[in-house]
């Protein structure tokens, strides 16, 4: 934007004007945007919730119900804005923007398509991690501000599942960190190229850029998405991580005081939120804009139409996951509060631990240096005088293949150990359980 | 531009001051964690116009992110939920003045006779960019002592704080419900924080209400 920008302006305005425009327009077209993605996510929604119930769903305003949101709008803008007498007048006023606002933030880091980013922050993904932790001041505050006990608790509940997941989710982000040498989403898409499994390594045999050597598709990568999804959906409140909001036990959380605009506001930040992270676990994790034939068209000279295709690849991978989210919704009753917690600590962090792990295993032998001129190499450890890597040589392909068979053992050995150990102990199976002395037969599950 | 960045300089910092003092003189004690809040985030403001991108989301990440949630759950767990009558100044607040004043002084005079104070140059713009690779390869290689030694203190106070919390309920694998623990209690002797409510009872009712049809 920037560079258009200056090459058509140059002359005319000072490059600071130019600078003050560009960010203007980068903002207004996010400011845009974002609403109008999540009235269609309302939209999609409850239309695919109520195919899952075999009901109908929205289909009276508009063709197919479209116009639904619209009319949502409009009812929510004329309702009475309601403010508890006890409540904390500035708190509960200002709850609202400072649970959405870092949501708007996040739009700023993320890039849309190929050659599309609205800006070039160099640490982003470290960005979307400490700005999506912001809006948990923002629930606190709603909770707090509302003076209503159900409120509180639904509060306290967001915010302490809310920075219990995180911890997974950044060290499964940080896992491809290291696969990737760079905390820029911006570059994250086009490493991503190549073939499956080996990624671009096979470039100079002449293997075409299938656009396919999606991260997922290795051991470090499927893991770390899997971790990073199901911390998303839990950060996001979908179920079954919708504890904070959990209606058959306190109302609606943090936001049973709230009506109207305030309430919309809130309800919009949570849908942005969860389509920022779809989109920012398909660009880490799904290949992002990286598709078939977007490397290929961008080599035969067609930059325009590779960012329209890789646009709709990485718009249709981002739907992708938030229709994921609506069908876990659709299809699973919600956990329990210690069940979540134990979820979190005693299964997900350890796993994600040893991704890591396994991805500095995997960097290492991709770094370690073979051959007779790497006497000096900082990657290089000689046993008795040998260097014991020394047979991998220097094609890389071969080098990825063996981080592949590494990771990939030690990561399904880590899966299934923590599974082994997280069963419940003897003595508390369910039927052990039922000679419970406090509670008799009652506590079968 | 010069002026521009001084504007927005001097702005940052009077919002900054602002913010601290209303943390230490509103009455009540969440507005001042949320003010608090307010003068972490244009501290990051400020890291930002220095260029240093890194350092500034990490004061979000860390202060904003962690700290401030930490210190709001704190209060809303221990304190009375409307957290009014607190009061921020005691009678010898003077005597916390002279050590602030004091501490403060050791800290800045120091600074003032020793800085070189000439204009910086502008920072090269590569090196710039890239503050996070530098500061990486800085812990890696120059400071590797003081970031092992806190690394093991952080570890030390880890292993503390689930020994704490692990004390009596070390041998049992399963957490209790709260009906459950009620009863432990009821059986030891203990004395009951939940003296309000007649527990024995209750926790008999919990336990057999499902079963009846």
């Amino acid at each position: 934007m920037i560079d258009i920008l200056l090459s058509l302006l140059g002359g005319v305005l000072p490059s600071w004007l130019i600078y003050v425009i560009s960010f203007l327009v980068n903002t207004t077209i996010i400011l845009i945007v974002t609403p109008v993605t999540f009235m269609m996510m309302t939209w999609f929604e409850r239309r695919m919730v109520a195919r899952m119930q075999d009901r109908l769903g929205p289909n009276r305003v508009g063709p197919a119900g479209l116009l639904q949101a619209v009319a949502d709008g409009v009812k929510m803008f004329t309702k009475e804005n309601i403010t508890p007498r006890a409540a904390d007048k500035w708190v509960h006023l200002i709850a609202p923007v400072v649970a959405t606002a870092p949501v708007m933030f996040l739009f700023a880091v993320i890039p849309w398509g190929r050659g599309l980013e609205p800006s070039n922050v160099n640490v982003s993904v470290l960005f979307v991690v400490a700005i999506s932790s912001i809006s948990a001041v923002g629930l606190m505050m709603g909770g707090w501000g509302s003076n209503n006990k159900f409120a509180l608790l639904g509060a306290m509940r967001a915010v302490a599942q809310m920075v219990s997941y995180e911890i997974p989710a950044v060290i499964a982000l940080l896992g491809m960190v290291l696969f990737t040498g760079t905390m820029n989403l911006n570059n994250y898409s086009a490493l991503q190229g190549g073939i499956p499994l080996l990624g671009s390594t096979l470039q100079e045999l002449g293997v075409p850029d299938l656009g396919l050597g999606w991260f997922v598709f290795t051991p470090i990568g499927l893991l770390g998405f899997g971790i990073f999804f199901t911390c998303v959906l839990s950060e996001g409140e979908r179920t079954p991580f919708d504890i904070p909001e959990a209606d058959s036990e306190i109302v609606a959380g943090y936001m049973t005081e709230y009506s109207g605009m305030k309430f919309a506001v809130f309800y919009m930040g949570q849908f942005l939120f969860n389509y920022a992270l779809s989109m920012v676990a398909s660009i880490v994790f799904l290949g992002g804009w990286n598709g078939p034939g977007v490397g290929l068209l961008a080599d035969a000279g067609l930059p325009f139409l590779a960012g329209l295709l890789s646009v709709v690849y990485l718009f249709v991978k981002t739907w992708f996951l938030f229709f994921v989210m609506i069908w876990l919704r659709g299809a699973f009753p919600r956990l329990r509060m210690d069940q979540l917690m134990s979820f979190a600590w005693k299964f997900l962090l350890p796993l994600a631990l040893i991704n890591i792990l396994s991805a500095a295993l995997w960097l290492t032998l991709m770094l370690w240096c073979t051959g007779p001129s790497c006497d000096q190499s900082l990657w290089v450890v000689h046993i008795a005088g040998v260097n014991p890597l020394d047979w991998m040589g220097s094609a890389a392909w071969v080098r990825q293949l063996v981080g592949l068979v590494v990771s990939g053992v030690i990561n399904v050995g880590a899966f299934f150990w923590l599974l082994s150990i997280n069963r419940r102990p003897g003595g508390e199976t369910p039927a052990e359980l039922a000679q419970d002395q406090v509670f008799g037969v009652a506590s079968l599950p | 531009m010069n002026i521009l960045i001084l504007v927005i300089f001097f702005g940052l910092s009077a919002f900054t001051l602002a913010a601290g003092v209303m943390v230490v003189t509103v009455k009540n004690i969440i507005h001042a964690a949320l003010w608090l809040i307010a003068s972490f985030f244009s501290v990051a403001a400020l890291y930002l116009l220095m260029e240093a991108e890194f350092i500034a989301i990490v004061q979000v990440l860390v202060y904003v992110g962690a700290i401030s949630i930490l210190v709001l759950f704190a209060i809303m767990l221990t304190r009375h939920v409307t957290g009014e009558g607190v009061r921020q100044l005691y009678q010898r607040w003077w005597v916390a003045l002279i050590v602030a004043a004091a501490l403060f002084g050791v800290l800045i005079v120091p600074t003032v006779f020793n800085f070189q104070w000439s204009v910086p140059t502008a920072p090269d713009q590569s090196a710039g960019l890239s503050s996070a690779v530098q500061i990486g390869t800085a812990f890696m290689r120059e400071y590797l002592l003081p970031f092992e030694i806190a690394s093991v203190l952080l570890l030390v106070a880890l292993i503390g704080a689930i020994v704490i919390a692990f004390e009596e309920r070390a041998s049992r694998r399963r957490v209790l419900t709260l009906a459950e623990e009620v009863e432990l209690r009821r059986q030891r002797g203990e004395s009951l924080r939940l003296a309000a409510t007649p527990t024995a009872p209750e926790a008999q009712n919990t336990g057999s209400a499902p079963s009846q049809p």
